[in-house]
This record gives C-alpha cells, structure tokens and sequence, in this order.
C-alpha cells in the first residue's frame, strides 16, 4: 500500500509542472487563484495553498516561504502578522504570477487569509514551546503566585496550610510540592490547568470530584499535565491543523492564538475525563494504555477535513 | 536447522533480562529509561502507570520496566516483581528533604521475597544539579552497608548528561549475566 502511494506521489510530482502549465494555460489563472477560488475556505483551502507554495520552484516564492517560516520562528507581536507575513506574501505573489489585483480583486484577500492561517499556525507552535520551555520556578513570585491561583479556583473553600504540604495531592499533584511535576512541560502545564480552573470553574471541579471517585479516579492535575504533554504532540506534528484552521472561520481573528490553544486543551481534558470512565480501568496503572487509545479516536477524527473540536459545556451552569 | 543451531537459538532466547526500575517520583526514572534508549529527554511528564522499552545491549536482550513513583502508585509495583533479574532504585540526589521516605521504601523492597535473587544497583542520580550528594553520602543515608541479603552497588550518575550511566548498567548486566548465564 505505502508502495503504491509513493509511487502514485512521484508521478504526480513528475507531471506536475505539465498539468500545472496545461490548466494555467486554459483557465488563465495560476494554481494559488484556482485554489482560492475553488477550494472549500477552511482546512481544505490552506492545505492546498500550504502545498503550493512549499513545492513551487520559483526562486523568489522559495526564498518568500524561507523567510515566512524563519519568522515565525521567532517571537512575533500581533500586529506583525499583518504587515510581515500577509501584506509581504501577497505582494510577492502578485508581483511573482503577475496577477493584476484590479481584475481579480477577491485573490488578495481570500489568498492572504490562507497564509495568515498557515504561518499563524506556525507562530503558535513557536509561542506554545517559548511556554513549554520555560521551567517552573519555585523563586518566581509570578509562577508561584499562578500556583496558588490553581488552588484558589479548584478548592474555593479550602485554605492552604502551606507551600509544601500534602493538601496538593487532593487536587492531584504527586507528592507535598507540585513545583516538581510540570517537568518538560515546564509552565504550559501550569498556564493550562490554569485556564481551565479560571474559565471553566463549574467544568474543572467537576471533573475534580470525577477524579476522586473511589474506582475510577485518577491524580487530576498530573492527568492534566499529561494531557498537555498530547494537545502539545498534535500542535506540532501538524495533526491540530484542521481544527486550528476551521476554527478561524468563525472568529474574528485570522490567526490562531494562545487562548484557542487553552480550549483546544479544555475540549481534551473534558473528553479524556469521560473516555476513562467509560474504559472502566483497574486502576491507574491503566493510564498509557486508556491515554493511547483516546489519543488514536482524537487523531482519527482530527485529520477529517471538517473537523472542529467543540467543549460541550453542559456542566458549566449547573 | 541442526540440533545444534536449535539448542543455540533457545539459549539466546534465554539471554533475555528483566530490570525493574522504581524510585520516589521525580527522582529520574524516565529520564534514565529515555536516555538510555536514545530517546529526546526533555519532554518528559509524570508518569502514571507504567513504560516498558526493550533494548539489545552487549548481546542481551533487556526488559527495562520503569514504573511511576508516586505514593499512590507504589502499591501496584508489587505487581512488577515476579522474575525480576536487577532492581534499579532511583534516587534524586539534590532533594535531600525526602532521602529519609527514599530508605524507608527502599527498605520494604528488600524484604520482599519476589525480589531475593535481584542485584540492586542504586543511581544516586542528578549528580549535574548544585547540591547534590554525593554517591558516597547516599551510601551512608540509605545505609547501604547494612544490605547483606542482595549484591548491590551505588553509583552517582547524572541521566541529563548521560554521566556514568553506561557503566552503572554495564556493572549491574555483568552481575546478573555471572548469576545467571554462568554456564556460558
């Protein structure tokens, strides 16, 4: 089977250039307007403008695409997008296929959608690993003060005894000082669980009081680190694209962001809660097994073209 | 296919061994299994449940069992002791309030009767870390010396480094290789 794809690849690789020259030549118009225009918006359309542009062998759509992926490499500001990402790659193209904007108007801005998606997308893995990468650090005022915070907003009524006591294991750490268990997840971990406890108050304790049950219950907040650890693997293997991708044609933004990111990992958590209850598991020792099944059923369905992950949030007002 | 080459194909199978590896969470244990396996070690997180690896090294086949450590976890490793050939207990070096909960643990692993024939190696590990002790220092807080009932050694290695480690485990595959394969 992986024979004959790769066959069927190369060949179409190899008459690339000829089906490229043949169409452009009967529709007048190069392959990124046939796309923009053609192409279902969403996952679809910037899967195939992404292909495009990586495979074109003109030397300044090579050199465009290089500089694109070394600055999204870096730490960028918002309003950077639009000018050193979206205006440089339209300009480029249009100058480069020789598209004049007066009889195509609706080009620019459908094509500058799609890269400020692709390499939107792009720039969030490189926020998401600044994060991840950034240790926790019992010396920081901020990081500790974040620590406390999750405590506050999963046991309201409970006060804390202490920095290092064994009251974080009821929430779910391992041991008397959670300081240790962020490990490679560093403060993506933290600012995950975080954001769940703070926009998902009703959500998160739910699950708690789901984690304390006597047979199925589960160490809550290493679970969520653990969960961290796979929104993480599918950001950066690509595999969180279709849903990164569509979810842009709802909001107002063209790029995807650091809090879609918390509720990517939300959506997980939620259903991961759900997934382990249903497994009926012994006991913990269960965990990597119930975790790699629920990781291929969310990798299925994430590779589907229309796929949007969505928090059924029912919980939350009750 | 000989007699022969059927007798030799059974012995090799034979040359297969089981290593356990347990500790206090956080102490190292995944990070030593990765390192050990050549894996990326800085994406590590707490680990529940259990990880299996097997690697060829020096000719022997080896199960690398590494299971989580923390305290609730630790009533399931019970479950990991049956025909253990080498015990590698784990110990963070620099976390000097908790060595005294370390030996404890350690203690009641010894007494179990699953584990008798084991070699005990013991990673005085995260020797790259500012305050860290010494193996020697390990020794002398696990009472080490007092064991009589197990070949044991302590060796100070760092798994982010990779210090030491290679020879730690050639030490503990010798020991259990001259107990078990001696007909060779």
């Amino acid at each position: 089977m992986i024979f004959l794809k790769n066959f069927f690849n190369s060949l179409y690789l190899f008459f690339r250039p000829l089906i490229k020259w043949f169409l452009h030549r009967f529709t007048n118009l190069c392959e990124l307007q046939r796309l923009c225009y053609g192409a279902h918006s969403g996952y679809k359309r910037c899967k195939l403008v992404e292909r495009s542009l990586n495979l074109s062998k003109k030397s300044q759509i090579k050199h465009l695409v290089y500089c694109l992926n070394d600055l999204t490499s870096h730490p960028m500001s918002d309003s950077q997008i639009q000018s050193e990402i979206v205006d440089r790659a339209i300009n480029t193209v249009l100058l480069v296929k020789k598209i004049n904007p007066k009889y195509h108007p609706g080009f620019p801005p459908s094509f500058g959608r799609c890269v400020e998606a692709i390499y939107g997308y792009r720039r969030l893995v490189t926020i998401i690993e600044d994060l991840r990468l950034e240790q926790y650090d019992p010396n920081s005022e901020v990081h500790e003060r974040k620590l406390m915070a999750l405590w506050h907003n999963l046991m309201p009524d409970v006060k804390l005894e202490g920095r290092i006591t064994k009251q974080w294991q009821e929430i779910g750490f391992q041991g008397d000082d959670p300081g240790t268990d962020f490990r490679g997840m560093g403060m993506l971990g933290l600012e995950n669980l975080l954001y769940f406890s703070r926009e998902y108050p009703g959500t998160a304790r739910h699950l708690l009081c789901h984690s304390q049950h006597p047979k199925y219950g589960y160490t809550f907040a290493v679970v969520g680190i653990n969960i961290t650890h796979m929104a993480w693997r599918l950001l950066k293997e690509g595999h969180a694209k279709a849903h990164f991708y569509n979810l842009l044609r709802t909001g107002t933004r063209g790029y995807p962001t650091l809090e879609q990111f918390h509720q990517f990992y939300c959506y997980l958590f939620y259903e991961f809660d759900s997934f382990w209850i249903n497994a009926k598991p012994d006991n913990l020792m269960q965990f990597n097994n119930v975790q790699d099944k629920f990781e291929r059923t969310i990798r299925k369905v994430s590779d589907r073209e229309n796929c949007l992950f969505k928090m059924n949030l029912s919980v939350e007002n009750v | 296919m000989g007699f022969l080459t059927v007798l030799k194909k059974m012995r090799q199978k034979e040359k297969e061994m089981r290593i356990l590896l347990l500790g206090l969470d956080n102490a190292g244990k995944t990070t030593i299994l990765k390192r050990f396996n050549g894996e990326p070690i800085d994406t590590i997180s707490p680990t529940l449940g259990f990880n299996i690896k097997t690697l060829e090294h020096k000719g022997y086949t080896l199960n690398l069992w590494d299971v989580g450590g923390q305290k609730s976890l630790r009533s399931y490793w019970r479950n990991y002791f049956e025909s253990t050939d080498g015990l590698v207990w784990v110990v963070d070096s620099a976390d000097r309030m908790r060595l005294d909960a370390c030996r404890e643990e350690l203690n009641i692993l010894l007494l179990e009767e699953r584990l008798a024939g084991a070699t005990l190696l013991v990673l005085a590990n995260k020797q790259d870390l500012p305050g860290a002790l010494s193996a020697q220092e390990i020794k002398d807080i696990l009472e080490l010396d007092k064991i009589t009932t197990h070949h044991w050694s302590v060796v100070g290695v760092s798994a982010v480094t990779g210090d030491k480690l290679l020879n730690a485990v050639d030490w503990l595959i010798g020991d259990i290789a001259k107990r078990i394969f001696t007909l060779d």
